[in-house]
């Protein structure tokens, strides 16, 4: 074992995000509970990231995100041995790589925490993507649990009236699903105490994202990638509210006491997609070492993005209408909207954009958003091909080739 | 009753002759560009060595890529149906067979009667079949007979991500150039093939006993990194590299006049 | 067999089929990709849906919009239209069916340059009354739009007229389908599959009156295909863009019965009610028809579906045929096997790209296929 005290140093102390601990007890905490929900006499809830969480909250059932558990499986490496067992089982390799290593999670008990805690019913909102819906669907035959997809029509040029009428309908029918699923009425007041709470995080987790705007930055994508657990697992919590109130506090204390995430920032980067979840410090030191930093991101900011829609008087009335509106349930014309924003306000030198095999609806369209960057804003875009969970498909050389390669030209 | 059969591949083609339920031969020879031309080639080659003339034997089926040119052929039959049978009467108690070729790989699962069941194969991709081992053993300029036994040596096989053969033929270089020990190399090349054709298997559903057959049977390094993926000992076949044409002159045998 | 002969002319250029149209009678064509398209609409607004399936080009102008990693389909079509191949339509319809075509909606619309574009979000989940209410919604709002589009008015009458030839048109292809299946002797599956093809391009008025003298003929004793014996084979998947498909199986011995495939029964399968609001009518056809794996019905509809299609067509095999980096049909496949499996029908997966398998390949999985079949 190395000597401990030579191998710190105390420069890469002090960038250290300290609030991490935290945020890993908080969430070592949240899956005991979920592991254990049955035992406590609650219940457990399959719900995906862009789902109204609101509801299952207000109904004291526990949620799990599956999609959570695909990054952990990422972070982890456990990725390609899923995968593969998810192939045995007769999935594409061409399918979403979260869905491909939860099925074969599902089978093996497989992956960092042995596997997800069983759920009592399904909740599938497709505002991400329509891979969730067939996802679900496997998990609702393999568990022989009811199902309620939330059906969020896509948005090509304007959320149509006919659109936000279905979207609240739905959610009636929702509360009805989740009434009967838990055999009790729903405590409307309730509701709106955890929509308040919700909105009460995502606009602090926004307030933490924005932190970076600074020049430099004290944190990046990569540690909001990190950070975003809270805001999709435990949204409606005044856990995630304590969280991210005393995040915002160290992040403005970092910029208070001139403590930048890269050293030596003289490049700002927008990332775009989800993160590749196997590889994040190869990337972040890689980027690093060419004194560039990854100021902001569209992925993390895609659930504050929506808070402003949020009546949290009228939950009920316009949660699911803001959450039909999230950056990838729209079309590219949209998209570039909050894309240009970002840019303006991080005021960054490129844009970084994973073309992420796992996801289609964030990844085609890419090379347009890019081309289009490109004319109006005269910032360049790198491509970097990867999968979010899939080591199989990162190849690292070509990458790192890639972008030393754009970094010379932005230097250049 | 004496019956024949013919399995031309894509680069050998090979022949096997059976008299009332014994194996009176069987040979192997380069096909070359004409598979009809390959066809009678061996076939009168071997009829020679047993010494039988063409007349004594009732009837003939062909198999294998070339199947369709051999039309002095009574039948032809896919050489998957024909691997079936010939594993089944090698060794009627097998119930999957592994067919690694110099092109392609494939995966058979049989019942008891050595009727196929299920079956899937990789003919669009070099990694997974003889042609990958071919281009690496190129590659490490070693021979490839030795090949299999060298892989034996590596105690820690080298991990080769690359999904395609011809990226992973750079990815072998730079491990050589990094100092990596060739026999590590060697295990991690065969294991990579090895790798590929379990996945295929799994895909269809391993029943045992497995048995080997096509060329690559021969190498031991692929037999052995095999049955460490499938965790199960694998049977090859004396007769693996022509087991598709012993197949065939069995199936010849059922065929009425 | 003009009439077959007729049809099949059309389906072998639709591009030249379809360039003529407008010339020919005045009405324009209008591009769609999916079997959910609301043709009726646009045929009681007078003009013509045109079904796109992909290109036979290779693609390169496509490449600079769309990753390697979605469908044929897309790409190809994408290719078709930036080529200029399908400069002859009016403009496209895009329902959402599925994520690729939800960005390839986006892509064409910004990049093509057509003089219309109508987006149809239908909804996902067809088993519920908000969906009803909000596919009801969906279609006056689609109706508005081809209104528009086309400088038209869709008067009831003109709906009325349209459902009927559209229940006359689907009828006589079920009859046609069910003739066949009795006996495969009557018309060759690759035939059949061109009828098709040529019923989702023509000028549906012309194409009524030749898919009635081609029944017709049928029935009173013609045939086109050689009366084989072969296994009995069900097709289960998406498009089938390969008609070389049907007639090397037949080659091999086997002889397609029956589908569930877009370019087969799905496209005709249901009727519309003519007595009852025609929007709700077009709407229940939609949901009640048996569904594509983009949509939800129940859990186990499509398996259910599967394991009777086989019974009742009494197939002796079916094969799974979808287009690789089809996701719906890809997250499908292993439950729909199971229930094959489960009911002991034989069956295997081809995915297929724009370019099918070499012959060799091909011959060899469906020779091996019909040996299981036995």
């Amino acid at each position: 074992m190395a000597d401990q005290s030579t191998a710190k140093d105390p420069e890469k102390e002090r960038r250290k995000i300290k609030s991490v601990s935290k945020m890993k007890e908080i969430m070592t905490t949240y899956y005991i509970e979920a592991k254990t929900a049955r035992e406590n006499g609650k219940k457990v809830a399959w719900i995906t990231s862009g789902g109204p969480v609101e509801f299952l909250i207000a109904m004291d059932v526990i949620p799990v995100y599956p999609e959570n558990h695909g990054a952990m499986i990422g972070a982890s490496k456990m990725g390609v041995g899923l995968c593969e067992k998810a192939e045995e089982m007769g999935y594409s390799r061409d399918l979403c790589s979260y869905a491909r290593s939860d099925i074969a999670c599902s089978v093996t008990d497989g992956g960092p925490i042995g596997g997800l805690p069983r759920p009592d019913f399904l909740v599938c909102c497709n505002n991400i993507c329509g891979t969730v819906l067939k996802w679900y669907e496997v998990a609702a035959r393999f568990y022989n649990v009811p199902l309620f997809i939330l059906d969020t029509p896509f948005i090509h040029t304007q959320f149509s009236e006919a659109s936000r009428k279905y979207v609240v309908q739905q959610t009636y029918e929702y509360i009805a699903f989740l009434e009967k699923q838990c055999g009790r009425k729903m405590n409307f007041e309730r509701i709106n105490e955890v929509a308040r709470l919700a909105v009460q995080g995502l606009r602090l987790w926004q307030e933490v994202l924005d932190t970076a705007a600074h020049k430099p930055a004290p944190m990046t994508a990569f540690d909001a990638f990190f950070h975003l657990a809270l805001i999709v697992t435990l949204r409606g919590t005044q856990i995630a509210v304590d969280y991210y109130q005393q995040l915002v506090a160290e992040m403005r204390q970092r910029i208070q006491d001139g403590i930048s995430m890269v050293p030596n920032e003289k490049y700002r980067l927008l990332w775009d997609n989800l993160p590749v979840w196997y590889r994040t410090k190869w990337l972040s030191d890689k980027f690093s070492s060419h004194n560039a930093c990854l100021v902001g991101d569209t992925y993390t900011s895609a659930w504050s993005g929506i808070m402003d829609l949020i009546d949290e008087n009228n939950f009920i009335e316009t949660g699911a209408v803001a959450y039909s509106s999230v950056y990838i349930n729209v079309s590219l014309d949209i998209m570039f909207e909050t894309l240009k924003k970002l840019i303006k306000k991080y005021d960054v030198d490129g844009l970084v954009m994973h073309s992420n095999r796992s996801c289609k609806p964030y990844s085609l369209g890419q090379y347009d958003l890019g081309q289009m960057v490109m004319r109006e804003l005269k910032i360049p875009t790198l491509i970097i091909e990867a999968d979010m969970v899939d080591e199989r498909s990162f190849s690292e050389s070509q990458i790192e080739t890639r972008i030393d390669a754009f970094m010379e030209t932005l230097k250049g | 009753m004496i019956t024949a059969g013919i399995d031309i591949g894509s680069i050998t083609a090979k022949a096997a002759v059976l008299e009332d339920g014994r194996i009176l031969g069987a040979k192997v020879l380069f096909t070359g560009y004409n598979s009809r031309q390959a066809g009678q080639s061996v076939l009168d080659e071997l009829i020679a060595e047993i010494g039988i003339t063409k007349d004594r034997i009732d009837t003939i089926v062909a198999t294998g890529y070339g199947r369709n040119s051999v039309d002095f052929a009574d039948k032809a039959i896919t050489e998957i149906t024909c691997h079936a049978a010939g594993a089944h009467f090698i060794d009627p108690e097998v119930r999957f067979i592994i067919d690694i070729g110099g092109q392609d790989s494939k995966v058979i699962r049989i019942d008891e009667n050595g009727r196929v069941v299920d079956f899937a194969m990789n003919d669009k991709c070099a990694a997974g079949t003889g042609r990958f081992l071919e281009v690496m053993a190129r590659a490490l300029e070693v021979d490839l007979d030795g090949f299999g036994d060298m892989s034996l040596k590596g105690n820690t096989p080298a991990k080769i991500s690359s999904i395609c053969t011809v990226f992973a033929e750079s990815e072998v270089i730079s491990l050589i150039s990094k100092g990596e020990a060739r026999e590590n190399i060697i295990a991690g090349i065969h294991e990579s093939v090895a790798s590929r054709v379990a996945a295929l298997a799994k895909r269809v559903g391993v029943m045992e006993p497995v048995m080997m057959t096509g060329g690559v049977a021969k190498n031991i390094g692929a037999v052995r990194a095999l049955e460490f993926k499938l965790e199960t000992a694998i049977r090859v076949s004396p007769y693996a590299q022509v087991n598709g044409a012993l197949g065939a002159a069995v199936l010849a045998g059922r065929i009425n006049h | 067999m003009d009439a077959l002969k007729t049809l099949k002319a059309a389906a072998a250029d639709p591009y030249v089929y379809g360039a003529a149209i407008q010339a020919k009678s005045g009405k324009k064509v209008v591009g769609n990709f999916c079997t959910y398209t609301l043709e009726e609409l646009i045929v009681a607004a007078g003009a013509v849906p045109f079904r796109l399936c992909g290109t036979k080009e290779d693609i390169s102008l496509a490449d600079k919009h769309l990753q390697s990693y979605c469908c044929s389909l897309v790409r190809g079509g994408l290719e078709d239209a930036l080529r200029g191949n399908l400069s002859f339509l009016a403009g496209a319809v895009f329902p959402h069916t599925c994520d690729s075509i939800q960005r390839l909606s986006d892509i064409w619309r910004l990049n093509a340059g057509f003089p219309f574009h109508i987006d149809v979000v239908l909804p996902v989940k067809l088993d519920t009354p908000s969906a009803r209410t909000y596919m009801i919604d969906v279609l006056a709002g689609c109706k508005a739009d081809l209104e528009a589009a086309l400088g038209v008015q869709i008067t009831p009458e003109r709906l009325h007229h349209a459902i009927s030839l559209y229940n006359d048109i689907r009828g006589t292809l079920g009859d046609i389908y069910r003739m066949r299946s009795a006996d495969p002797g009557v018309i060759s599956a690759g035939d059949l599959y061109h009828v098709l093809k040529a019923s989702m391009i023509m000028d549906r008025d012309e194409l009524l009156p030749l898919l009635h003298t081609l029944r017709d003929e049928l029935k009173a004793g013609a045939k086109t295909a050689p009366s084989t014996v072969g296994r009995r084979v069900a097709l289960s998947g998406g498009i089938c863009n390969h008609p070389d498909i049907y007639t090397i199986l037949e080659e091999c011995g086997a002889q397609v019965i029956w589908d569930d495939l877009c370019t087969g029964t799905r496209y005709f399968e249901g009727q519309i009610e003519e007595n009852i609001v025609p929007i709700e009518a077009i709407a229940n056809r939609y949901i009640t028809r048996m569904i594509c794996p983009a949509k939800h019905l129940s859990v186990t509809a499509r398996g259910e579906n599967l394991v009777n299609l086989a019974k009742v067509q009494k197939a002796d095999g079916v094969i799974f045929l979808f287009l690789k980096f089809c996701d719906p049909h890809s997250f499908d496949y292993p439950y729909l096997k199971k229930f094959l499996d489960d009911a002991g029908v034989p069956n295997i997966l081809l995915e297929v790209e724009a370019q099918l398998p070499s012959d060799a390949q091909l011959r060899t999985r469906f020779e091996t296929f019909v040996d299981m079949l036995k």
